[in-house]
């Protein structure tokens, strides 16, 4: 199933309300009525034109459409936008920079040279990033469990491990 | 190894905006349904290389990408020749008609056909531009010596590639009276600045950054969403149809049947899988669909009892009645892609004042032939169609035919509006053109010294280069008298005996069949590598030691790599413990490629988990143009032998696919990794050998050689699970 029933409980009626609005990366959008019966990941990639974020299973098992819902990582395949009203989304394009300064994840998945085919890449960078907030230092065994549910085909693990270390070391100096 | 002659460098020419281009040249297009085949050679053209009145360098980019970054080795070729930085080179991924018809993306040729033509045309150029730069300078051409981005002279005058070429457009030809030039790239004793070093994927910014670069991302006014039923296998023909109550979804544009093709046009997403979930196919198979079934048809004991088989790939002084030293049957799983990027495509057809009647966009490793293919299901001229190549989400193999680009075109063509279809996870499985199952009988025997005396080794796999519809059915039982390229990959052992034979038969399974990463490299090798690592362990011998032993003195650069793994694996000691044990194994890709991988596992029997802990890999790659890439190429490789050695096993049951998901096809996780220590082992006298399917080989054999050693178990299924082991644990 590609777009498979939201796990959140949603009331009906909300979505017949006139104005259907979400923050995309700190931006407003507005969602029209044509679009009001879509998954999450549809709308930012078809109504929003935000394709950054990439479909893949369709059934919150492989972790490319991670977007971070009200700051958690969420598969966007798994929630109707409904679901989304008023919430704060954060997808992969937001973490750039409006003078094109990369997130110091995406400068270390660089630095590592992750990406192969580089299709799931988005969400792995989304997943990391939630990751990171919980938790400052990483183990390895933190980012498996973390990292776990992001399928990679291309095998980059090892270097998304590295990229995670790396990157939590740029953004604690930060702080 | 595909060498340019100095005889005529360049016929045709391409569109040149202005200032210098070189081209290299490229053959005749292939015949209609088969996979584009054309590598580089002197027939034809193509605008390649341009030096543009800015200076800049701007190349078509020959390869499709999809995660093996091998334009990046390309570039960096084109740098080191022009003296210039990678980074600079404008590279453009061409349309099919941009230029004449290119070599599908596969069989990791790309380095190793495309360096040295690329490097000839680039280094032409150059050459072109010095003796421009000569006659700028008034100076004789021996002192316009090379600098970044142009030429200097001794007393220090430079001058620049833009100030050599102007808005008149020139073609650079290669002239027969003049020496070749001299090639930097293969210059062995050449201290490189490109070449040799580690170079990101030029576009990689875009990929983390999450820039539109698959057949997805492309946004086309007014598209319509489309999806079609994928039947089970390709030759089943619908039963019946039933659609009831399709009218009443919101937003169907039209339900579209034409034979064994149904599918929807939708004004959204949603309304095409609300419209889908109305329809209901019975087919008509031609074989059952079921384990029982592909395991008949393989049967290589079967087989072999029946008398000889079909191909006999190597025969000396065979002898039948033997004492066996080892006699032993591997069975290896039908696997999938699986890709994360299930693909997609947008068709639009145009009114005729366009230039092109249909455009497509797709990811595909053979655009070309998603032309052809759509001009014959279309009717229309090649001439009038053009097809947009994306990045592609992961190939393997999987990303040839003309599939999703066939359910875009037919219903952008029933409704005359852009349609982009999406495949689900779902219909990637069920449509997927798996590696084939296969099935090997391995006998050795050994003389009094303990070397090989008599080794037989037979084999029945499903087709893979000659899988159906890869060519007209008609036509299909012809080209099966000879061999399959894919099916007898990787039988020929390095190892030698005075009596050998290798034979094999390749069968019709019912489920559609084609390439996967290393074709039957990887089930071959798997089935040698197990049993010589079976008789040296019950011979007492070390495996290692054995088996260089009996190469007797061939393959000189896998004997190199097997010597490298083993002083690389004794850095890291073995855990101490029971069951943990290691295992090697090495092989040949494709006669050129050179591997040998050891692998560290936990039989771990609280857990009952087979986990993987360290693997350690040689491989020699010819010369090494990108290592970092290279090395990327491995790591993928190892997670890979990961997969097929424990993990994924493509179900099929009750006439169906049963696989559709990520749920119940389990393909290595985070969880999963080992650690990696890999060596590259660069030849920079022997061309490119490419590595994007090479380790595969090793990878899986090493991780059963290792459990045989943790264990006592001896794999002869995969993928090996824990409950395999248990009636062969050590005492």
């Amino acid at each position: 199933m590609q777009y498979a029933p939201s796990r959140i409980v949603w009331p009906l009626t909300l979505q017949g309300l006139a104005a259907m609005k979400l923050k995309v990366n700190g931006v407003e959008r507005q969602i029209a009525s044509d679009w009001r019966s879509e998954n999450l990941l549809t709308v930012l990639r078809e109504h929003l034109g935000l394709v950054g974020t990439r479909f893949s299973c369709g059934i919150g098992q492989c972790g490319a459409c991670v977007v971070h819902v009200n700051g958690v990582a969420t598969n966007s395949c798994l929630v109707s936008v409904a679901a989304a009203v008023d919430t704060d989304v954060l997808t992969i394009e937001g973490l750039t920079t409006e003078d094109g300064t990369l997130h110091p994840l995406q400068q270390a998945w660089i630095d590592e040279s992750v990406p192969q085919c580089g299709y799931c890449q988005s969400g792995q960078i989304m997943q990391a990033l939630a990751l990171l907030k919980e938790n400052q230092e990483p183990s390895d065994d933190d980012i498996s469990l973390a990292m776990n549910g992001n399928l990679c085909r291309c095998g980059t693990y090892d270097r998304i491990r590295k990229s995670i270390k790396k990157a939590a070391l740029v953004m604690k100096g930060a702080d | 190894m595909v060498q340019l002659t100095r005889r005529k460098f360049l016929i045709a020419t391409g569109c040149v905006a202005g200032g210098a281009t070189v081209l290299y040249t490229l053959a005749t297009r292939a015949a209609a349904s088969a996979p584009t085949i054309i590598y580089p050679n002197e027939e034809s053209g193509a605008a390649w290389i341009q030096i543009r009145p800015d200076g800049s360098c701007h190349m078509y980019f020959p390869r499709q990408d999809m995660g093996q970054n091998a334009n990046t080795g390309l570039a960096q070729i084109v740098a080191e020749e022009l003296n210039i930085n990678v980074t600079d080179i404008q590279g453009v991924r061409p349309n099919t008609s941009d230029v004449p018809p290119l070599a599908v993306t596969a069989a990791s040729m790309s380095l190793t056909a495309f360096s040295r033509p690329i490097a000839l045309a680039a280094a032409t150029l150059r050459e072109s531009m010095r003796d421009r730069a000569a006659v700028k300078l008034s100076e004789p051409l021996p002192s316009l010596l090379d600098d970044l981005g142009g030429f200097r002279t001794a007393d220090g005058r430079e001058v620049g590639y833009a100030e050599l070429v102007d808005e008149t457009s020139a073609v650079i030809e290669f002239d027969d009276n003049k020496p070749a030039p001299a090639l930097y790239t293969f210059d062995p004793s050449r201290e490189k600045k490109q070449v040799g070093h580690s170079v990101n994927p030029l576009d990689i910014e875009a990929l983390v950054t999450g820039g539109p670069v698959y057949a997805a991302d492309v946004q086309i006014e007014g598209t319509l969403y489309g999806r079609v039923v994928q039947p089970p296998v390709r030759n089943a023909h619908i039963a019946s149809v039933e659609t009831k109550d399709i009218n009443e979804v919101q937003g169907l544009v039209k339900l579209v049947h034409e034979g064994d093709f149904v599918g929807v046009v939708c004004k959204s997403p949603s309304a095409v899988e609300a419209a889908m979930a109305k329809i209901r196919v019975s087919w008509d198979l031609e074989q059952p669909i079921n384990q029982q079934e592909i395991d008949k048809l393989v049967d290589v004991d079967a087989e072999m009892f029946e008398g000889d088989l079909e191909h006999v790939l190597q025969d000396e002084a065979h002898r039948k009645s033997v004492d066996w030293d080892i006699d032993l049957r591997f069975d290896v799983q039908v696997q999938t892609h699986a890709q994360q990027e299930p693909r997609a495509a947008i068709a639009r057809f145009n009114d005729s004042n366009a230039e092109h009647a249909l455009e497509v966009w797709t990811g595909t490793q053979d655009p070309w032939a998603i032309k052809r293919s759509a001009a014959m299901d279309t009717g229309l001229s090649q001439d009038d169609i053009i097809v947009y190549p994306q990045r592609i989400g992961g190939g393997f193999g999987g990303r040839e035919y003309y599939e999703v680009e066939r359910d875009a075109v037919r219903l952008a063509r029933a409704v005359q509006r852009p349609v982009k279809v999406q495949w689900t996870r779902e219909d990637e499985f069920t449509a997927s053109r798996c590696r084939p199952a296969s099935t090997h009988r391995l006998r050795i025997a050994v003389d009094g010294e303990g070397n090989l005396s008599d080794w037989w080794y037979g084999y029945v796999s499903g087709h893979v280069a000659l899988a159906r519809e890869r060519m007209a059915s008609w036509l299909l039982p012809v080209v099966r008298l000879g061999t399959d390229m894919g099916v007898v990959k990787g039988a020929i052992a390095p190892y030698s005996a005075p009596h050998q034979r290798v034979e094999c038969k390749d069968v019709d399974l019912p489920i559609d069949l084609g390439v996967w990463r290393s074709l039957n490299g990887a089930p071959a090798v798997f089935a040698i590598e197990s049993a010589m690592d079976e008789l040296a362990v019950q011979r007492g011998e070390d495996s290692l030691e054995y088996r260089l032993a009996q190469m007797k003195g061939a393959h000189p650069r896998l004997r190199e790599c097997f010597e490298r793994v083993a002083v690389m694996s004794s850095n890291k000691p073995l855990p101490g413990g029971a069951n943990y044990g290691r295992g090697f194994a090495g092989g040949i890709f494709d006669g050129r490629c050179y591997v040998a991988i050891s692998a560290d596992v936990h039989v771990d029997v609280d857990t009952q988990k087979i986990r993987v802990l360290h693997m350690c890999c040689a491989q020699d790659v010819g010369l090494a143009i990108n290592p970092g890439q290279l090395r990327a190429q491995i790591e993928s490789n190892l997670v890979w032998s990961i997969g097929m050695a424990l993990l994924e096993r493509f179900e099929v049951a009750d006439n169906n696919i049963q696989s559709s998901n990520f749920d119940n096809y389990l393909i290595p996780r985070m969880q999963d990794m080992p650690s990696f220590d890999i060596e590259i082992i660069d030849q920079p006298g022997i061309p490119p050998a490419g590595a994007g399917e090479v380790a595969l080989v090793a990878g899986p054999p090493a991780i059963a050689n290792a459990i045989r050693n943790a264990s006592g178990f001896r794999a002869v299924k995969l993928p090996i699970a824990f409950s395999d082991i248990t009636s062969g644990f050590k005492a």
